[in-house]
């Protein structure tokens, strides 16, 4: 099976949202999403196996009279199939009641253009390549040290592509390219096993380095060894974006959401214009972020994708919306209507959410630090409370900061507090900004964190 | 489709030279209703075909997915999936090798006694309403609730050169809700979910009104809670919480590809991992329970699996890939979500086995502590770290269960923890779950209520 050209996916989106139309919607959209992978997995320090997966559907939302239904199939080389799912979201609709808050599908915009996220040697990368690109990754993790060692790891390209039609003559295709390396390790020295160590690096365009990813992971697990308890005290915490992205999934993304502002269920909600985090912080939302990871020029609804000022310099400036959230303020969509697949309905998610980066280097921002923590990645954060922002996660691994300098590996510490103080303590800002699937940031020292250990 | 499916087999064998080859085949149906408070945000339906190609070539795996049933289509994956494994094979140092299983012919059909399927989805959003409803209006302090529902039916087929085949129906329905309540800025949040492999009858005891209120209530009592003291204490875990840990904290540990990768269990077996009272299995051959199943994703039978008997490994949990590599037998955990995914080793019903305490012995003793009642998630690490997420708790003053405390979460290390258990009570539940290891199982987790002499509380008091 082949993947379809942009025009036939277009076409079969414009075709599907007519049909429904034509059997009685009253308004109508059809969403085409297909997904072309080819990936070389590594188990237990070998490559194990490669595969090609290829996924591809339709969904249709119908609306009949402000009551929606929706229904998505995978069938797309079959036209009863693709009329049935229609009717299918029909029924649905006509099932469902109508939601008075129901302000009609968005309209026709003019699309921007987005740089760096389709490169087409990705595209057409044979799976060799991969299998190259996988034996350099692990190459590099055993020659860096023997102690470390690579449990499991992927190298990973993506073709994807989608077209989106509505009843509002909005009719958008897009398509981009992603190219992934990634490895664990553990670090393992006579009785001791560290936790799992990771790194990666996922570009649009062909240009990652397999033997910078294998070495560090590597150096990761070795540097996890020998590690000690720490105390309980509140203390300096220094998270790197792993663990900054973690934290900020659970909490800040849905505070920032407004559908879950408009829900009550924001620690955000009536603060806009207030001081919410220290003044070095300033965050966007930025969809058009040049080579972001979810850079594309319409979002899952046919709204073109746009840079949102959330923070300003410790300022909560604004929220982000898709088109239902926006049109019960009587706003407009700041492009944010986020899908997964052909299988869902549009949700409000961050696009690339972009903390301004500081100007010193990472060395510089702990050599400021007397005692601290510098954290990799916490465990739990999705066990955090979203709507207050609470959090009770165990940093693993982490190290001891003394005198300015990385001390000595530590295990089993505790972190706890909630992120919005976390955001008001931040006291320094690294230059050293990097993508982690949905957040772009440079590693970021805070003050006071509580940090529970024996 | 057997007469399709068999032709691929040929193909892979006779062309490519497989060594082995399978085919999972599936036609699945979901619905999918959300309602945020009294607004069905989406009710969804959606039909999914597609197949699963897995292949051993020169010692290597090939897997291919594709979104289709049609042979052809099938035949261009196969040789796709053998080339792969091919190209993989080139670099792959030592070949894989699959334990031998008994070749098995069989045809499971569910017998719901309401079959999801067949449910108008009026009544499934009304059910859904429902819950809302009476979450909303228990306590008005209670600011939203979301209700998620799920089924899924289909059958899947699976096919192998060893001469087996298998038709098994699937069947799953879950339902999960969510509320959160805010009083002078305090925000709490809580859960709860039902999930069966039966049929739609499990709303019969899980009532609407049931599970409304237990939300809204969870919910509201922790506006009133304080944080944790941050520390180690005792703490007494209710089934829900103490079936996470053991999922969290040494399932997964115990899942053999995880083992071999250097788990802290990898050189523990037939020693000693616990105190005497711990006895965990993983299950799935319990009726209608979340993590049950006929078959597996390899066509092998599914078992009731001891892992550690009175504090001492003694088995884990396997594939046929890592049952070879560690010369044990295969148990039935090779699971995959959908055709979208190859089959990895994954949990089942996950629990610790009940003993004789009843809940007023096991909390008596305790001068102060914490009674851990619900969690909220949990997540675990190789090197035994674990972290498990409280959303009900309540303090234990000199023998008595006390006021509710907010936002808590206990961690440790397993193979410390394990021989703090020091009691377990009577009375056994097991609660549905989803689990996340790169794709998505239904598990469940569980046992009677345990105590814990001491693990670490994370809180901000």
């Amino acid at each position: 099976m082949a993947a379809l050209r942009q025009e036939d996916l277009l076409r079969l989106a414009e075709r599907t949202s007519d049909l429904a139309l034509k059997k009685g919607a009253t308004e109508a959209e059809a969403y085409v999403f297909q997904d072309l992978s080819t990936y070389v997995s590594i188990e237990r320090g070998q490559i194990s196996k490669t595969s090609r997966t290829f996924d591809r559907g339709l969904g249709c939302r119908a609306i009949v009279n402000k009551s929606l239904g929706f229904c998505y199939t995978n069938a797309l080389e079959n036209e009863d199939a693709v009329e049935e799912t229609v009717l299918k979201a029909l029924d649905f609709a006509r099932a469902n009641r109508p939601d008075d808050n129901w302000r009609g599908l968005p309209d026709e915009k003019p699309f921007p253009s987005v740089k760096d996220t389709y490169d087409s040697r990705i595209e057409n990368l044979p799976v060799e390549n991969l299998v190259e690109t996988a034996s350099v990754m692990l190459d590099a993790a055993e020659k860096k040290d023997k102690r470390a060692f690579p449990i499991e790891g992927e190298v990973r390209a993506s073709y994807l592509s989608s077209a989106l039609a509505n009843s509002n003559r909005v009719s958008v295709d897009d398509r981009g390219t992603m190219i992934e390396c990634s490895l664990a390790t553990i670090g393992h020295d006579a009785d001791e096993v560290t936790p799992v160590c990771f790194e990666f690096n996922l570009e649009r365009t062909y240009d990652i380095d397999a033997a910078a990813v294998g070495e560090e992971a590597a150096r990761l697990a070795v540097s996890a060894l020998k590690a000690k308890k720490t105390e309980t005290k509140e203390t300096t915490v220094i998270l790197t974006q792993f663990a900054l992205q973690q934290l900020l999934s659970y909490t800040f993304i849905s505070a920032i959401s407004a559908d879950r502002v408009q829900r009550d269920q924001s620690f955000f909600r009536g603060r806009v214009g207030e001081k919410v985090a220290s003044e070095i912080v300033t965050v966007h939302d930025d969809g058009l972020l040049p080579g972001g990871i979810r850079t594309w020029k319409s979002d899952g609804e046919g709204v073109p994708q746009q840079k949102t000022l959330i923070i300003e310099k410790g300022v909560l400036r604004g929220f982000i919306y898709d088109n239902y959230a926006a049109r019960k303020e009587g706003r407009e969509s700041t492009g944010n209507g986020a899908r997964a697949s052909y299988l869902s309905t549009p949700s409000v998610d961050v696009t690339n959410l972009h903390f301004q980066a500081g100007s010193k280097s990472a060395e510089a921002l702990i050599r400021e630090v007397g005692e601290g923590l510098l954290v990799n990645s916490v465990q739990g954060a999705h066990t955090s409370n979203p709507a207050s922002g609470e959090f009770s996660v165990v940093a693993t691994p982490a190290w001891n900061i003394k005198n300015g300098e990385i001390a000595y590996p530590v295990k089993g510490a505790m972190l706890t507090g909630d992120v919005f103080h976390l955001l008001a303590n931040v006291s320094g800002l690294a230059n050293n900004e990097r993508k982690i699937a949905q957040v772009v940031a440079p590693w970021v020292r805070v003050e006071n964190v509580k940090v529970i250990g024996k | 489709m057997k007469d399709v499916l068999a032709k691929i087999i040929d193909t892979a064998v006779e062309t490519f030279r497989a060594e082995y080859v399978e085919v999972r085949a599936q036609k699945l149906y979901k619905t999918a209703i959300t309602v945020k408070e009294t607004r069905v945000e989406a009710a969804k339906q959606g039909i999914e075909n597609g197949a699963a190609l897995r292949v051993l070539v020169k010692g290597a795996w090939g897997f291919a997915s594709v979104g289709t049933l049609d042979a052809q289509a099938l035949s261009g994956a196969v040789s796709d999936a053998c080339r792969m494994a091919k190209a993989a094979s080139a670099r792959r140092r030592l070949p894989v090798k699959l334990a031998q299983t008994e070749a098995v012919e069989d045809k499971i059909v569910s017998k719901p006694k309401k079959d999801p399927a067949k449910i108008p989805v009026e009544n499934k959003m009304s059910l859904l309403l429902s819950v809302n409803n009476t979450a909303l209006q228990e306590d008005n302090r209670v600011k939203s609730v979301t209700a998620n529902y799920l089924d899924l039916t289909g059958t899947s087929y699976f096919i192998n050169n060893e001469h087996t085949y298998i038709e098994q129906d699937k069947l799953y329905v879950f339902l999960g809700v969510s509320a959160t309540a805010k009083e002078n800025n305090v925000f709490t949040f809580s859960n709860e979910a039902v999930g069966s492999t039966s049929g739609y009858e499990v709303f019969d005891a899980e009532t609407p009104t049931k599970m409304g209120k237990t939300v809204a209530r969870r919910a509201t009592t922790q506006l009133k809670a304080k944080p944790p003291r941050g520390g180690t204490f005792p703490v007494v875990l209710a089934p829900n919480v103490v079936g996470t840990l053991v999922h969290e904290a040494f399932g997964h540990l115990a899942e053999a590809d995880l083992t071999l990768a250097g788990s802290v269990l990898s050189d523990k077996l037939e020693k000693k991992v616990a105190s005497n009272v711990v006895t965990f299995y993983d299950d799935g051959t319990i009726n209608g329970a979340f993590g049950s199943f006929k078959y597996d994703d390899e066509g092998v039978q599914a078992q009731k699996t001891l892992l550690v008997k009175d504090g001492v490994l003694v088995g884990l949990m396997h594939s046929r890939e890592t049952a070879q590599q560690l010369s044990a037998d295969p148990t039935g955990n090779a699971r995959a979500e959908d055709f979208h995914f190859e089959p990895i080793v994954r949990m089942r019903n996950t629990f610790i086995e009940a003993r004789d305490y009843t809940f007023e012995e096991l909390i008596e003793d305790v001068k102060f502590g914490y009674y851990l009642k619900s969690f909220r998630g949990g997540e675990a690490n190789l090197d035994g770290t674990f972290q498990v997420g409280i959303q009900e708790a309540y303090e234990i003053v000199r023998g008595e269960v006390g006021e509710p405390v907010r936002n808590a979460s206990i961690s440790g290390n397993t193979l410390e923890t394990l021989f703090k258990i020091d009691a377990v009570g009577k009375e056994f539940e097991l609660w549905p779950g989803l689990c996340g290891k790169g794709q998505s199982a239904c598990v469940g987790d569980g046992g009677a209520h345990t105590r814990v002499k001491e693990v670490m509380v994370g809180g901000s008091a």
